[in-house]
């Protein structure tokens, strides 16, 4: 029923022809999906998503996004490869490298600019996103100078902007607040209602269940240790545990030491 | 002994750290530009003409009195835009080491636009000083410089760095080279507070960086671990920059509108000088 948006077939990436970061990942992805990636640092999340946006090019395998191979720059027709940035967007794991304007304003129409949005609908785009993401008052400052969780949201502005149909998000969460959190959750599941793929690396297990109906495991040995819905994934604790995504937690309660699991889904005893 | 070179570094680190402190302060604070002032007040469109007209006049005129007219001009319009003088001065005669090159530099920007013959005068200014060491030379280099430096001062202080590089590029300057020009001004940030941050986590891990040798070798690899971690960061923008649907021929925003007020300043501006020129010919 539902279209494929990426098949990825087993893929093999290594940065630097040396550092090996995906050994054979298989992964198919329909519209209108919640995705989740997890698995501890270094295992290749990050790597999968700049493949997913055509970024960097496996090494072997492939990766098949609407229908079509994506292939390096140079073979890439110019406006296949435009229309592919349209519908894809990144959030970037690290929201200073993403921002790269001198004015949040300017960030957030860098994207509809380069689409070829005109000048007026793209101020007025503006505004809204700025809105949608509450950093209005942010708009005339300078992104740099802004604290991790303002440059996040100005960062998700900037993807929103352009309105993809693919959204790939990078570690949307990690550092920030609880409130921040909350509306950044929010925006996601919404976007999810709207009919927009979404696709989240992250190793933060509380949001999972919000944001994701489907999850992969990555493992140490960066490839995919399981996949399911995330309810199965999150009670399986012997493969979290084994994959680094919970630890033990330990502390005195009422006068005896007591070692249980820190889980995210049950409540604290 | 010991003690001697422990507080012979000391110095330097201090120093080090409130020259960056200086820097990222002089560069970066748009304190100035937020104010409400005359020059705020402007379009910086044609307050960055008005302020390069005076400027090219200032290289330009052989005469220290009159270049000296337009410092005291310079003055009065610090005042007028609510920047306190005192540190006004300080802070261009801190700089004029480093605008002495910057003024060298129009030759450079005389291939990205041709066809103005006052770049070439000013151009010819400069040569003219460098062969005639002579006590008046020399007093009329400081003047120059120092008012030079005090427009271009005045310029950054009263304008917002985002409005500035606009500017740039609507006077026909290629976004290309605006955008690298906005990159290196972004890069100098990170990089300061870099090194900044290096500083205070070597300093928490070893207490007094140049007493042993670990801490001096935490320091080497981390300048150039830095060096590493800002190419690495270039070559990602330009990913982040490919995701959003850059080309290679960026897209940029442009808005501006200019009032009566802006354009009897700019008339004002170029007659004072027209009328400096015309002095310093009859001189
Ligand atoms: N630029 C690079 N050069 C060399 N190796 C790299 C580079 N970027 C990543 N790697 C390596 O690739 C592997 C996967 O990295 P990746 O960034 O995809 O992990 P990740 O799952 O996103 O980790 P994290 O949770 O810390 O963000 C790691 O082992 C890492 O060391
Ligand atoms: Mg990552």
């Amino acid at each position: 029923m539902s279209d494929t948006v990426f098949e990825v077939k087993d893929v093999h990436y290594s940065y630097l022809g040396k550092f090996p970061a995906l050994c054979g990942i298989d992964i198919t992805i329909r519209s209108g999906e919640k995705i989740a990636v997890i698995g501890a640092n270094g295992t290749g999340k990050s790597t999968l998503l700049q493949l997913l946006d055509g970024l960097i090019f496996p090494d072997h395998g492939h990766v098949t996004a609407f229908g079509e191979r994506l292939l390096e720059n140079s073979q890439f027709d110019a406006k296949t490869a435009h229309l592919f940035r349209k519908r894809v967007g990144l959030v970037f794991q690290n929201a200073d490298i993403q921002l790269f304007c001198p004015s949040v304003r300017e960030d957030i129409a860098f994207g509809p600019l380069q689409f070829g949005v005109a000048a007026q609908e793209v101020k007025r785009r503006t505004l809204e996103v700025a809105e949608v993401l509450d950093i209005q008052h942010l708009l005339d400052r300078v992104p740099h100078q802004l604290s991790i969780g303002e440059k996040r949201r100005v960062a998700i502005a900037s993807v929103l902007a352009i309105d993809p149909d693919v959204y790939l998000f990078d570690e949307p969460t990690a550092g920030l607040d609880p409130l921040t959190v909350r509306h950044i959750i929010d925006f996601i599941v919404n976007a999810n209602r709207r009919g927009k793929t979404i696709i989240t690396a992250t190793h933060d297990l509380h949001i999972i269940g919000e944001i994701a109906d489907t999850v992969y495991v990555f493992g140490r040995n960066k490839s995919i240790v399981r996949g399911g819905s995330s309810d199965s994934v999150l009670n399986d604790r012997s493969l979290l545990e084994s994959n680094n995504l919970i630890h033990m937690h330990r502390h005195h309660h009422e006068g005896r030491e007591h070692v249980h699991q820190h889980l995210p889904l049950e409540p604290h005893d | 002994m010991i003690n001697a070179s422990h507080k012979r570094s000391d110095f330097i680190e201090r120093s080090m750290l409130s020259a960056l402190a200086f820097l990222k302060e002089a560069t970066m604070s748009e304190e100035y530009a937020n104010r409400k002032g005359f020059l705020q007040s402007l379009d910086p469109r044609f307050k960055t003409i008005s302020l390069l007209a005076f400027l090219l006049t200032a290289v330009s005129l052989k005469s220290a009195v009159l270049i000296g007219i337009l410092y005291g001009l310079c003055l009065i319009l610090a005042l007028l835009s609510s920047v306190p003088v005192r540190r006004f001065l300080v802070r261009t005669l801190l700089f004029i080491p480093l605008f002495s090159i910057c003024i060298v530099l129009p030759t450079l920007f005389s291939l990205v636009t041709p066809g103005e013959p006052v770049w070439s005068f000013q151009v010819l200014g400069v040569s003219g000083i460098l062969t005639r060491p002579g006590v008046d030379g020399a007093v009329l280099f400081v003047v120059r410089i120092a008012t030079s430096v005090s427009l271009v001062v005045l310029l950054s202080l009263t304008t917002r760095y985002s409005e500035l590089l606009k500017v740039l590029r609507v006077l026909g300057i290629p976004q290309i080279f605006v955008l690298t020009v906005s990159m290196c001004y972004r890069y100098l940030y990170l990089f300061a507070t870099m090194v900044e941050n290096i500083f205070t986590a070597v300093k928490s891990r070893v207490g007094v960086v140049s007493r042993q040798r670990q801490g001096q070798s935490i320091v080497t690899w981390n300048i150039a671990n830095t060096w590493n971690r800002t190419t690495q960061m270039s070559e990602e923008v330009y990913m982040a920059m490919l995701s959003r649907g850059y080309t290679g021929e960026p897209r940029l925003l442009s808005e501006f509108n200019a009032m009566p007020k802006d354009w009897v300043w700019l008339l004002c501006a170029l007659i004072i000088c027209a009328g400096l020129f015309y002095s310093g010919h009859i001189l």
